[in-house]
């Protein structure tokens, strides 16, 4: 699953880390969803979406 | 997350306290059996189930840690190296068996909860440099 994380952390100005230390997982958590590998759990999916004050559609496109 | 998380502390604290209790156990163990006075073989089998203990401590340690894990992507890279190092020592153990059935072996595999901590180090590797 194809996702903003990228773009919506950079616009915050946060590192990987910054995310992970947020989301209370770990940077290689982050990188791997990032980067497409791991797509996460829905509880995590929406942890995220909150965290940029958003919806899950505005974080995760689908394929 | 940089610093070490609470679940990663209780499984470092657990791994240490059963690798320090297995060395002492062990050490004291083999002293006794190789003294001027060995102990019978009640207090013997005893010994060696007191000497496996901490071991059973480690493997408890270990799917303890996969309950405890907060942080769901690194649950499924510990899952993948549970599973891959249990495919890894099953593959071995089977092998050795038959070698040992053909009579190219003389023994059929022996220490294998050994093989497979040394097989889950080796898939732990090989699942976070994939990752």
């Amino acid at each position: 699953m194809k996702n903003r994380l990228k773009v919506l952390r950079a616009e915050r100005d946060w590192s990987q880390a910054d995310l992970a230390e947020r989301l209370k997982v770990s940077r290689q958590s982050v990188n791997a969803i990032e980067t497409g590998k791991y797509d996460p759990s829905l509880p995590l999916a929406f942890k995220i979406a909150d965290l940029f004050e958003m919806t899950i559609e505005d974080v995760f496109l689908k394929d | 997350m940089n610093k070490v998380p609470a679940y990663m502390k209780r499984y470092i604290i657990r791994m240490a306290m059963s690798l320090a209790l297995y060395m002492v156990i062990l050490l004291a163990g083999l002293s006794w059996m190789n003294s001027g006075n060995p102990p019978g073989s009640p207090m013997a089998a005893a010994l060696a189930i007191l000497t496996a203990l901490p071991i059973l401590c480690v493997f408890w340690a270990i799917f303890r840690l996969l309950v405890e894990i907060e942080d769901e992507y690194q649950r499924l890279l510990m899952t993948k190296q549970i599973v891959i190092g249990t495919a890894v020592t099953l593959m071995i153990v089977t092998i050795w068996q038959f070698l040992n059935v053909y009579n190219v072996l003389g023994q059929g595999p022996q220490w294998i909860g050994a093989i497979w901590l040394a097989m889950f180090g080796l898939a732990g590797g090989l699942v976070r440099w994939k990752a």
